[in-house]
């Protein structure tokens, strides 16, 4: 297949799943069928039953969710990219609250994530008076910054500072792996391309070179399209 | 259990559509044999959109590709891994082995790494060079041939070096390495240690019109919709099942082979895993590629009064010589690849560069030797995990405060991005008669099939192995301006050695022999107990080295299948 095709090949197979998909999902409800056609990649009927139960279920109240958002903000706050609702942080960590929610990993939606947010919470009414949620910004960071840092945690802040890891780990993959977190990141990849080498800017500034001998043995990426031919010795002579 | 019989009866049936049935079921079809192809799995096409999860994003997952139904991550390619749906399986005693099985046509192709290593002449003569109970009753320039039509039919990528137990063959062009495996290569070298091009399957020029060509995406892993890497479902069963030779029967789950009077195999019985019930297919000719320990239990299961150990079982040794690879590992951060400028290294789906065994006349405390393969995805697309638990936990390297949230966070993330490099050895396993898997009695898997129980022990010299690969390490790291992330592995810690089948390299459990008494299958992989049954799989493998063992399975199963065909024409099945 030449290169044009195989790209090609690609755009129509997408496209054509997506319409076979809209059909079968019709019945379960317009905000539902938006939510499960978004996410489209590969799944066996098992898998997709699966996802499509979880996206079809609540776990966290809104309350519950606005205090996530809320937390998320301060931990990946907002920039140019975008901010945590673009990124679909707090969407996602509804998704594995009910995914982890098995003994395999002992109810972690109940005992580890929504447990964290009660901590949390029960930290805010302590010191403030009032729920996470209605905290500022500033009187949440006070207490972070007691529970954030390793090398620095009173013993009766032992559970919440191992809660708020958890939640920044949430976040921050929930960030880096979205769209607007991946442009914030600087990911490159995930598109068909070819491949010549470490571009010669970033070889200067790490003041590193190819080998001639290595390079010379490499793909000559204007000769790709030939059909291979060897000599009886395995020499390539295309 | 009520049974149904097909009248047809094929000249072969092929169990299991991986490297082995698949090589299988395209030489003897393409020579006109008819075939019943028989996988446990569904069908699976990697350029099938809705089965595909190669360019998907990881946004488009919404665990954002956590491993919660596919082990690896939501975007890789193997339906089972280490365990199975209603498909169990024990260990013995305090011992511990991890079985993969890959339930999909092309089986375990899909996933695999795609390291396509020969054998080398010193790993057939393995009793000669490393002092092991037996050699190969075959030698490297038996196979020879098999892995040169290999290369040229599916393409493997890389450099003719005139090692002396890693055979050239015939290579296509590699891609240039990447940033971190030039900071490997200059560790390496520095410590005296080679590095050369990787071997991969994965084309980076054409070689037919049937396939694309690589672009180059990384995902090798996920299958590649264009077949720009080599999996058995594109390369050998989609294509031999427009030849009108094969019948497909997927989702169909093996129970035994049956046998005539005399002890003869006149087809299979399974299940159909769709409706639960029970067939029978008749053939002259009985082909197991069902991968070394599925291909020994469905022997063990194929009990008679002729064969009451077990179809093919009179030495006792099916199951017994069980090998996987030994692998140690080591994640290394880098400083000098700290606060990476991006750009797109996705490069092909594994690393471009590897480092062959490099010590064969040194006195070592170890017979056999090891490969240090890299990790590749430096800058690779994040998924769940990115940044790791705690996002800047290599600042404790620079007496930096360890946690925090905010601005700062971000930063570091990106700042410690792609600065880190993982060496994973792979060596070559003692071939040990107590190292097994057998029928466990008291279970069986949810088609009624008794299961496996294996009991494995790795050998005092395959720890040395493994601790010779972590100080390895240490001195590549120091080389390349490294420091080791985390301790290094001690005694205690058994040199961080992998979990017997961890490595996904079974091999051993049919092995091949010139005697009826201390092997299973004769040269051409026949059963020495019944002249109708072959093992194509990796069963077979006295010793596989430290090498990857698909190439070998292919090679063999190319091997027999040929000798099979002339079988047929002289009329002797």
């Amino acid at each position: 297949m030449e290169r044009r095709e195989s790209l090609k090949t690609i755009l129509l197979s997408t496209l054509g799943f997506s319409l076979s998909l809209e059909g079968c999902i019709s019945p379960i409800g317009e905000d539902i069928s938006k939510k499960v056609w978004d996410y489209k990649y590969g799944r066996t009927p098992y898998e997709k039953s699966r996802d499509e139960e979880f996206l079809n279920s609540v776990f966290f109240s809104e309350s519950e969710k606005k205090t996530i958002e809320k937390i998320a903000n301060i931990i990946i706050p907002p920039n140019e990219f975008g901010d945590i609702k673009d990124a679909g942080v707090v969407e996602m960590i509804e998704f594995i609250a009910k995914d982890w929610s098995t003994p395999a990993h002992n109810n972690y939606g109940e005992n580890v994530l929504r447990k964290g947010l009660k901590v949390l919470d029960g930290l805010c009414v302590d010191r403030f008076s009032k729920n996470l949620v209605d905290c500022s910004d500033n009187e949440i960071k006070s207490f972070f910054d007691e529970i954030s840092y390793q090398d620095d945690i009173s013993e009766d802040l032992s559970e919440a500072a191992s809660f708020f890891a958890t939640y920044r780990y949430m976040v921050v993959t929930g960030w880096f792996t979205s769209e607007v977190g991946m442009k914030d990141l600087g990911y490159k990849g995930n598109i068909p391309n070819v491949w010549d080498g470490v571009p010669d800017e970033i070889l200067k500034d790490h003041n590193i070179s190819y080998d001639e001998e290595w390079i010379k043995k490499c793909v000559d990426q204007d000769k790709r399209n030939e059909t291979a031919v060897w000599d009886s010795e395995g020499n390539l002579l295309t | 259990m009520e049974l149904i019989n097909s009248k047809k009866e094929y000249d072969v049936i092929i169990v299991g559509s991986g490297a082995a049935g698949g090589m299988a079921t395209k030489i003897l079809s393409d020579a006109g044999l008819n075939i019943a192809l028989i996988e446990a799995g569904p069908y699976f096409d990697p350029a099938n959109p809705d089965q595909q999860t190669q360019l998907k994003w990881t946004w488009e997952s919404p665990r954002r590709g956590s491993s919660v139904t596919r082990r690896f991550g939501d975007f890789h390619m193997s339906y089972g891994d280490w365990s199975v749906d209603g498909e169990p399986y024990s260990s013995k005693d305090e011992t511990n082995f991890m079985w993969w099985r890959s339930r999909m046509l092309g089986g375990r192709t899909n996933h695999w790494g795609r390291i396509a290593s020969r054998l080398g002449p010193k790993d057939f003569k393995c009793k000669d060079y490393y002092d092991l109970d037996e050699n190969w009753p075959i030698t490297y320039e038996d196979i020879k041939p098999y892995y040169d039509k290999l290369d040229k039919l599916i393409g493997v990528f890389g450099t003719k070096e005139n090692l002396p137990n890693d055979p050239d063959g015939f290579f296509l062009p590699p891609p240039k390495p990447r940033l971190h495996e030039l900071y490997y290569i200059k560790g390496a070298r520095k410590s005296g240690i080679n590095v050369i091009p990787s071997r991969l399957s994965v084309l980076t020029k054409r070689i037919n019109n049937e396939r694309g060509l690589c672009f180059y995406c990384g995902q090798c892993e996920r299958s590649c919709s264009v077949y720009g890497d080599f999996s058995a479902s594109s390369c050998y069963v989609i294509p031999s099942l427009k030849g009108g030779f094969v019948d497909l029967y997927t989702d169909s789950m093996v129970r035994e082979i049956t046998t005539d009077k005399n002890g003869r195999a006149t087809g299979i019985s399974y299940v159909n895993k769709k409706n639960g019930k029970e067939y029978k297919l008749k053939s002259k000719l009985v082909v197991l590629g069902a991968s070394s320990c599925s291909s020994a239990r469905i022997l063990l299961n194929s009990k008679s009064s002729a064969h009451p150990n077990g179809l093919g079982n009179s030495s006792g040794l099916i199951g017994k010589y069980l090998q996987d690879t030994v692998g140690t590992s080591k994640s290394i951060f880098v400083p000098e690849l700290m606060n990476r400028k991006t750009y797109n290294e996705d490069g092909v789906g594994g690393a471009h560069v590897y480092t062959p065994w490099w010590l064969h006349d040194k006195k070592l405390d170890f017979p056999v030797g090891y490969h240090i393969e890299t990790s590749y995805r430096n800058l690779g697309m994040p998924q769940f995990g990115v940044g790791g638990y705690i996002p800047n936990d290599l600042n404790k390297f620079f007496g930096l405060r360890v946690g925090g949230y905010g601005e700062q966070i971000r930063k570091d993330v990106k700042k410690y991005w792609g600065s880190t490099i993982s060496l994973e050895s792979r060596g070559g396993a003692i071939p040990d008669i107590n190292n097994y898997c057998e029928i466990d009695n008291d279970k069986k898997d949810k088609y009624g099939i008794p299961v496996l129980k294996f009991n494995y022990n790795w050998a005092d010299s395959e720890f040395k192995q493994a601790k010779h690969a972590q100080d390895t390490y240490e001195e590549i790291a120091y080389n390349m301006n490294g420091i080791l992330i985390g301790d290094k592995p001690g005694k205690d810690q058994n040199y961080g050695i992998s979990t017997p089948g961890s490595i996904i390299h079974e091999v051993g459990t049919t092995r091949m022999g010139n005697n009826p008494n201390t092997s299973v299958v004769n040269k051409y992989e026949r059963l020495h107990d019944v002249d109708n049954v072959y093992v194509v799989d990796a069963g077979p493998f006295v010793f596989k080295g430290d090498k990857n063992p698909t190439w070998t399975i292919m090679a063999l199963a190319w091997r027999t299948s040929e000798h099979i065909i002339s079988e047929f024409k002289k009329q002797n099945i």
